[in-house]
C-alpha cells in the first residue's frame, strides 16, 4: 500500500537534535509517576510514604477500575508523594535501594493466542500497562468495557525533535511488540492499524502480523495518532478508537513475556540548552537532571515533551512516563531593534514575509520561547488550514465557535476530531498570538464537563 | 543603540503600568515601546515558541505592496495637471514636484487625523493600537481625488476609524472595510467633490498651476465612455482622448489618486501573494466576475445599447478604480469571505457587481466601493454557507466510513 504524505503541517525546525545511540546510565537514584500525565485516571495510592516497594509493586490504581495498576519501576522506598493544588498527586516518587522485583504471570505467545477479550485485558492491566493506551476522542485513558472501533499502533513521531522508532525500538522488541499486538487483538472486533514512517525500514516494525500497516510521511504532524485516526478510520457517530505509541506496546509486550515488570527506556535530551544533546537508556520517570545531563548557564525552561504540547515543569521533577523527549530551552528572549518592518533575513519563519519562508525548515534554528508579537483578534488570511491535516476542518470558524462556548457548533465543526499537535501548530504560526491549543482543550474540558 | 533605547523604556515603564501616574497613556507606551524593539514578553501556556510573524510585519508588508502604486499616482497628479494645462512633455521632476504638493498633504492629514481617534479609543478602551489602521491610513487616501479638501480628508477617516472598525471592537472584528467606510462617507456626503469631471486633476488649481487648455475636460476614461454616443464607440471614445489600452494600463489617466495604474496594482498584487500576505482566490474570482459579466454585456449588447456596454472586458480591468479595489480592497482578510470555496464567489460577485455598476447603474460612473462594501456583508453568509457544506461533508463521511 502506498504511503499516505500528509501535505498540511510544519516541522518546527527547533535546535538541540540529539544523535548517535542511546547511552547507558548508571541507575537513578529515584524514579516517579505523575498520575496525571495519565488523563482519566484517578488515582487511588496503594502504597504509603515510607512503604517498601519492590520492582514491579503497584504504587496506584485507577479509582473506578482497580484492575489499572501503575507499577513500580525500581525497588526502593516510597520516599514521597507530592500533591499540587486540592491535593491533586502529582508526583510518587520512590527511592531505589534494592534488586528484588514483584513477579508476575510470564506468558507465551501461545496462551496469549488463546485468550477471550476479558482475559486480554485482564492480562493487559496486570501488565501495569493499561494506562498508556489512549482513547479517541479525547485522547483519555480507555474504559476497558467499552468496545474500540479499532485499535492503532503507533510506530511513527514526527514532533520537534522528538525521538520516533528508529530509537525507541531495538530490533529485538519486534517480538514483544507482537506479542502485545496479539492481545490488542483481542479488544477489538475491528482492525489493528500499525503505523510506520514511510519511506524507511524500522526493522522492529516490518514484520508483525495481524496488523493492517500503514506508512506515513510528511511534516509533523503526519506522526500524530489522531491526525492517523482522522484519515485511515475517523471516530464515528458515539464510537472510539484506541490508540498506543508501539514503543509503549513493546514495553508491554517485555512485561507480558517475562513476567517481570519492563521498566527500561529510552529517553531523549534535546534542545539548544543541553550541552550535548543525547539519546539515554535509563529506567520510566528517571529524574530530569539525570537524563539531561549538563546544561548551558542562564535561565532554562525544562518540557517535557516537544516544545508544541510538553509541559514546562521544575528541573528537580522526574521525565514523563508517556512521552520519551526532555527539551531544555534557553529561557531567555533578545529584543531587536524595529524588526516588523525589516527583511529580517537570519530569522525563521513559517510565513512567507520573512524571506526565509521561502526556503523552508532546512536548519536548525535556536528558536526562544517568547511571543514576539502584541494579542489581536483572528485574522482570517487562510494561515491556519496550512497546517491541518484532519479533513473537512475549517480552523478559523471551530477556533470562534469554541470561544464563543457554543458547545454544539463545535462538536459540529470538528472540535472532537481536531488533534492537538494540530492546534499547537496553529498557535505556532498565528500572527495574532492567539493560543489555539489552549481554546482546543477548555472546549474539550467544556464538552467533558457537559458530557458527564 | 539598542541598550539605549531598552534602557530609555525601562525606565520610564513605571509610569505608565498600572498604579503609574500616566497609566491612561498605556496604549501610547506600549505602541512606542513595540514600534521600536520586539516584545520581550515569553510564551506562558499553548506551544513554547512561536513564529516570529506579528501583525504589525504583516501590516506593514501591505504597505510595502502599495508603494508602486503610491508612486505612480504621485507622479500621475503632476503629469495630468501638466496635461491639462496643455504641456506636452512635463519632466519627471516636475511632475513629481506637484504630484507631492497636493499628495503628501492628503496622505499626512489622513494619517494624523485618523491616528487622533485611533488613539483615544484605544486609551478610553484600553487596549494595544492596532496596526490595521496604518493599511487604512494608507489606502482611504490613495482612493481620494487629489483635489479634495484636507478637512473632508479627516472628516472621512475618523468616521472610518470609529464607525468602521472601532465602534466593533478593532481590527478583526469589524464588517466593512475601514478605508471604503471612510470613502463612502465622503461620497455621500460631499458627492461634488469625489464624482463627476472636475476633480480628478490638478490642472489650473494650487501651486504651480497655469491656465487649463481649451477643450481640456478633465474626465476620467469611465466617464467618458458613459458620455459616449450609443452604439459601439466606446474604444473609439476613449482613444480619441488620447487612452489606449495600454496608456490606461500604465495609469496616465485621471482618476483617485492611487488607483490609476493597473500595472503598479498587479506588482502590488504580485508582491501580497508571493508573501502569502493576501489570497489569490478571491483577486482570481473578482477578475473572472469582471471579465465574464463583461463579456456577456457585450453578447447582449445591440446597436443601440449605451457605449458602455459595448466595452471590452480587458478594458474594464485596467480602468477605474477596479484593480487597486481587486488587489487591497476585496482582498481585506477581515471583511471578505474566509473559506476558500467563499474567497472565490465573494471574489466574483464583487467583480459582477463592478461591471453592473458601471455599466446597467446611471447614478454612478464607478461601483469597486459600492461591490467591495456590498458583498463585505454577505461575506458572513457566504461563510456560512460553506461551512455549512463542509460540516455536511465531514457528517456524511462519519456516518458512511
Amino acid at each position: 500500500m502506498p504511503d499516505h504524505v500528509v501535505k498540511r503541517g510544519l516541522d518546527v525546525p527547533v535546535a538541540g537534535q540529539a544523535s548517535g545511540a542511546p547511552v547507558p546510565l548508571a541507575p537513578p537514584s529515584s524514579v516517579a509517576y505523575a498520575p496525571q500525565e495519565f488523563r482519566g485516571i484517578l488515582p487511588r495510592l496503594a502504597v504509603r510514604e515510607g512503604e517498601r516497594v519492590k520492582a514491579g509493586t503497584p504504587l496506584f490504581s485507577h479509582k473506578a477500575d482497580p484492575r489499572q495498576v501503575f507499577r513500580s519501576p525500581v525497588a526502593g522506598r516510597v520516599s514521597e508523594v507530592r500533591r499540587g493544588p486540592r491535593r491533586v498527586i502529582t508526583d510518587v516518587v520512590v527511592e531505589r535501594d534494592g534488586e528484588d522485583w514483584e513477579s508476575l504471570r510470564a506468558w507465551d505467545r501461545a496462551s496469549l493466542g488463546a485468550l477471550n477479550r476479558e482475559g486480554a485485558v485482564e492480562a493487559w492491566c496486570a501488565s501495569g500497562g493499561w494506562g498508556f493506551l489512549r482513547r479517541r476522542p479525547l485522547d483519555v485513558v480507555p474504559d476497558p468495557a467499552r468496545v474500540p472501533q479499532s485499535i492503532f499502533v503507533v510506530g511513527t513521531e514526527s514532533g520537534p525533535l522528538q525521538p520516533g522508532p528508529e530509537v525507541l525500538l531495538g530490533t529485538d522488541d519486534a517480538e514483544a511488540l507482537q506479542a502485545a499486538v496479539d492481545v490488542l487483538r483481542k479488544l477489538t472486533p475491528g482492525k489493528v492499524f500499525l503505523t510506520v514512517p514511510g519511506g524507511t525500514s524500522v526493522p522492529a516494525l516490518d514484520r508483525i502480523e495481524g496488523v493492517e500497516r500503514h506508512g506515513f510521511q510528511g511534516p509533523h504532524p503526519s506522526g500524530d495518532p489522531a491526525v492517523q485516526v482522522n484519515l485511515l478510520d475517523p471516530v464515528r457517530g458515539t464510537g472510539e478508537v484506541w490508540w498506543i505509541r508501539a514503543w509503549d506496546a513493546a514495553a508491554v509486550g517485555r512485561t507480558l513475556l517475562s513476567g517481570q515488570f519492563s521498566a527500561e527506556r529510552v529517553y531523549a535530551a534535546v534542545g539548544a540548552g543541553v550541552r550535548a544533546p543525547r539519546f539515554v537508556r535509563t529506567l520510566l520517570g528517571a529524574p530530569l537532571t539525570h537524563i539531561v545531563g549538563e546544561v548551558i548557564e542562564g535561565p532554562t525552561r525544562w518540557i517535557r515533551g516537544s516544545v508544541l504540547t510538553g509541559d514546562a515543569v521544575d528541573a528537580g521533577r522526574w521525565a514523563s512516563a508517556c512521552r520519551r523527549a526532555v527539551h531544555v530551552l534557553p529561557d531567555t528572549v533578545e529584543r531587536e531593534l524595529l524588526a516588523w518592518a525589516l527583511p529580517s533575513l537570519g530569522r525563521w519563519s513559517f510565513h512567507r514575509a520573512f524571506l526565509s519562508g521561502f526556503s523552508g525548515a532546512a536548519r536548525q534554528v535556536d528558536l526562544r520561547p517568547g511571543l514576539f508579537g502584541g494579542r489581536r483578534a483572528m485574522i482570517p488570511i487562510g494561515y491556519y488550514s496550512r497546517v491541518v491535516s484532519t479533513p473537512d476542518i475549517v480552523p478559523e470558524f471551530l477556533f470562534k465557535s469554541i470561544i464563543a462556548g457554543d458547545l454544539e457548533e463545535s462538536i459540529q465543526l470538528g472540535m472532537l476530531d481536531l488533534s492537538e499537535e494540530e492546534a499547537a501548530l496553529c498557535t505556532y504560526i498565528c500572527p495574532s498570538k492567539i493560543e489555539f491549543d489552549v481554546l482546543l482543550r477548555e472546549g474539550l474540558e467544556l464538552y467533558q464537563k457537559e458530557a458527564g | 543603540m539598542k541598550r539605549a533605547i531598552e534602557g530609555l523604556f525601562h525606565r520610564y515603564q513605571p509610569l505608565f503600568d498600572k498604579g503609574g501616574s500616566l497609566e491612561w497613556a498605556w496604549p501610547l507606551f506600549e505602541g512606542m515601546e513595540t514600534f521600536w524593539l520586539t516584545p520581550g514578553e515569553k510564551t506562558r501556556a499553548g506551544a513554547h515558541v512561536r513564529d516570529p510573524m506579528d501583525m504589525k510585519r504583516l501590516m506593514i508588508f501591505v504597505i510595502y505592496a502599495m508603494v508602486p502604486c503610491i508612486l505612480m499616482g504621485w507622479y500621475n497628479i503632476g503629469y495630468q495637471g501638466y496635461l491639462g494645462e496643455g504641456v506636452a512633455n512635463p519632466g519627471l521632476v516636475d511632475c513629481l514636484v506637484r504630484g507631492g504638493w497636493h499628495m503628501l498633504p492628503i496622505i499626512i492629514t489622513s494619517y494624523t487625523a485618523g491616528g487622533i481617534a485611533e488613539l483615544l479609543f484605544c486609551i478610553v478602551r484600553k487596549h494595544e493600537i492596532n496596526e490595521g489602521f496604518l493599511v487604512t491610513a494608507m489606502l482611504y487616501p490613495l482612493t481620494l481625488p487629489p483635489t479634495i479638501p484636507l478637512w473632508m480628508v479627516a472628516m472621512g477617516i475618523v468616521f472610518g476609524v470609529v464607525i468602521g472598525k472601532e465602534v466593533f471592537g478593532g481590527v478583526g472584528m469589524n464588517i466593512l472595510n475601514p478605508a471604503l467606510t471612510a470613502r463612502a462617507f465622503v461620497f455621500f456626503t460631499y458627492p461634488a467633490f469625489i464624482s463627476g469631471a472636475k476633480v480628478w486633476d490638478v490642472a489650473g488649481k494650487g501651486m504651480f498651476s497655469g491656465p487649463v487648455a481649451d477643450g481640456y475636460t478633465g474626465a476620467t476614461p469611465l466617464l467618458t465612455v458613459a458620455n459616449a454616443a450609443p452604439g459601439p464607440n466606446a474604444v473609439a471614445a476613449l482613444e480619441a482622448q488620447g487612452w489606449d489600452w495600454s496608456a490606461m494600463a500604465l495609469g496616465l489617466i485621471p482618476g483617485s489618486m492611487g488607483e490609476v495604474s493597473a500595472v503598479a496594482a498587479l506588482v502590488g498584487a504580485v508582491f501580497l501573494i508571493a508573501t502569502g500576505l493576501a489570497n489569490w482566490r478571491t483577486m482570481a474570482g473578482c477578475v473572472v466576475g469582471l471579465m465574464g459579466t463583461a463579456a456577456l454585456l457585450n453578447g447582449m449588447a445591440g446597436p443601440e445599447s449605451i457605449a458602455l456596454m459595448h466595452l471590452p472586458p480587458h478594458y474594464h480591468l485596467v480602468m477605474g478604480g477596479f484593480a487597486f479595489g481587486a488587489t487591497f480592497m476585496a482582498t481585506d482578510p477581515v471583511s471578505s469571505a474566509s473559506t476558500n470555496v467563499g474567497r472565490w464567489i465573494y471574489g466574483i460577485a464583487i467583480g459582477a457587481l463592478v461591471v453592473l455598476v458601471r455599466v446597467v447603474n446611471p447614478a454612478y460612473p464607478e461601483g469597486v466601493m459600492l461591490a467591495v462594501l456590498f458583498m463585505n456583508v454577505f461575506a458572513p453568509l457566504i461563510d456560512y454557507f460553506v461551512v455549512r457544506q463542509t460540516t455536511r461533508r465531514r457528517v456524511a463521511r462519519l456516518a458512511a466510513a
